[in-house]
């Protein structure tokens, strides 16, 4: 058989792909049930210049900012600790971070309601304590969504940076030690530019999964603070407005689309630069 | 902690109080005696544990859920497979360009994909959501499978392959004795990857839910939502300790380090 003939395996795939996946969601972003695309487009122009809909844009990009930069600020040292790490426990510390992933987010999402509830640790501690008279409202804040997305996250950040560092020789580090450089500027000189890449795709995977989460959100923020992944079940399963559910998921997808592209010409100038 | 990095071994124990101790708050709430998830927990017993076990809408809900995590993984498989060995193997134009293609479902919002099948499948065909929901996890699975097992085909030498080709072996005989065997630990971990992310999908499945068959996940997030009882807690114990069996294993069989990174490159 020639190696072109091996194109027949992509048939059974590229079927499921389409039919399954593109062709459902070019029809639903240009031509939901009972309406049309001009419907749908008003309906994005409308949201871009309304004041409520503007601040469920922000927020859910603010919000995802935050995540982003905690997650790889926390994430970078576990992961640059556990690399050049000579203990034994470091292996179990990995399985640690990463575990997380496997479990489910309702799960892990379901611990903060515990934690922050008016009936939770943190609230119960602070009137034990004193410092308050009745424990306050922690959960329906930005506080909480960004706590829930940074757990979620985290483990992921950590992933895409340890396989970054493991990639960099620690025996740089020696060098840059033995040739009279501090710890802090062998990190900053040697370790951070050579793992850059790492971090960038640990960036966009954090914001990425950030900006569209649901379960977190919906949880720990509710309805007092709606996220694009809220409203755009809203949109989908009370008020049943097809064209702002639609424009909903066109500003999701373009956002998630600009951030992937963002972060591949990031890429190509570390790797060129 | 590595003490002679402090300001990254205390950004690192914050790191590591944040992903596990509100884990360490439902397990301790699950043991609770009393009827209300309030901390402290009012005595210990194990009478949430047996709540969560005989609730019918969970415990069904929690086959459902197998169900169509196993159906994802294996359908995933039986068609990401095909598709990775053609662009690893084939002489074919425009691989990165399909590849692309086919790690797509990922980059699109699950929200928007469960939306997007919902109106056109449920409403617009008026298909069930048993069938819905198992062709939309498919397609949601089908990237890992592409991605992981293309990661371990590009590090089989096609030398190898070309030798029992040279020996005489046909191609589909090379790919059953040769190929395959050295693909093991991929297909592992892709099957993993796909069989855990469905079952813990809640995204593409809220929108796909109906009366007769709803998944775990959806179902106790319905739930939290109009009650907060300890049940949730105990079944997430539950879930807890399932998922770390299924760790043990994964570590055992492949290292999980070496799973999840495969997803980022």
């Amino acid at each position: 058989m020639r190696r072109g003939g091996l194109a027949v395996l992509l048939l059974p795939g590229l079927v499921l792909l389409l039919a399954g996946f593109l062709v459902p969601a070019l029809i639903m972003l240009l031509a939901p049930p009972d309406t049309t695309i001009g419907e749908v487009l008003d309906r994005l122009v409308q949201m871009l210049a309304d004041p409520y809909d503007l601040t469920i844009i922000g927020r859910t990009l603010g919000l995802g900012l935050i995540v982003t930069v905690t997650c790889v600020v926390l994430g970078f040292p576990i992961a640059y600790l556990l690399a050049r790490s000579q203990s034994r426990w470091a292996g179990v510390m990995l399985a640690v971070a990463i575990f997380p992933l496997l479990l489910s987010n309702v799960v892990r999402t379901f611990g903060w309601l515990v934690v922050l509830g008016s009936q939770g640790a943190v609230g119960q501690a602070l009137v034990a304590l004193g410092i308050v008279d009745e424990a306050p409202q922690l959960l329906y804040t930005p506080l909480a969504i960004v706590l829930g997305l940074v757990q979620l996250f985290l483990p992921l950040a950590v992933v895409s940076s340890y396989s970054a560092l493991a990639q960099v020789d620690a025996s740089l580090d020696e060098a840059a030690r033995g040739l009279g450089a501090g710890r802090a500027r062998t990190f900053w000189t040697i370790v951070v530019p050579l793992s850059w890449p790492g971090v960038v795709v640990a960036a966009t995977l954090v914001f990425a999964g950030s900006i569209t989460a649901y379960t977190t959100p919906y949880l720990l923020g509710g309805s007092r603070q709606r996220m694009l992944s809220t409203q755009l079940f809203q949109y989908s399963s009370s008020t049943i407005d097809w064209a702002a559910a639609s424009a909903t998921a066109m500003i999701m997808t373009v956002l998630v689309f600009g951030v992937a592209a963002l972060s591949s010409m990031i890429g190509r100038r570390a790797r060129t630069s | 902690m590595n003490t002679r990095r402090p300001v990254a071994a205390s950004l690192a124990v914050l790191g590591y109080i944040v992903m596990i101790a509100p884990l360490m708050f439902v397990v301790i709430t699950a043991f609770t005696a009393g009827s209300t998830v309030r901390f402290p927990p009012d005595g210990l017993s194990l009478r949430w544990f047996d709540a969560a076990v005989t609730y019918e809408p969970f415990m069904s809900a929690l086959a459902s859920s197998l169900q169509l995590a196993v159906f994802a993984a294996v359908a995933s498989l039986a068609l990401g497979v095909p598709v990775a060995l053609a662009i690893h193997r084939g002489k074919i134009p425009g691989k990165g360009l399909l590849e692309g293609l086919f790690l797509s479902p990922l980059i699109v919002p699950e929200l928007v994909v469960g939306l997007a099948l919902y109106q056109q499948f449920m409403i617009g065909l008026g298909l069930n959501n048993l069938t819905t929901l198992a062709i939309g996890h498919t397609v949601l699975m089908f990237p890992y499978a592409v991605r992981v097992t293309g990661a371990s085909l590009a590090l089989i030498d096609p030398a190898v392959e070309d030798a029992a080709r040279g020996l005489g072996a046909s191609p589909l005989r090379t790919f059953f004795t040769v190929t395959l065997p050295l693909l093991r630990p991929g297909l592992f971990s892709a099957a993993l990857l796909a069989f855990v992310t469905s079952f813990n999908n809640v995204p593409l499945s809220l929108l796909l839910q109906s009366r007769d068959f709803r998944t775990l996940p959806v179902t106790m997030l319905d739930y939290v939502q109009q009650n907060y009882d300890p049940i949730v807690a105990s079944t997430s114990v539950l879930i807890l300790a399932g998922t770390v069996l299924v760790a043990v294993v994964a570590e055992r069989a492949v290292g999980f380090a070496k799973i999840f990174g495969g997803i980022n490159r």
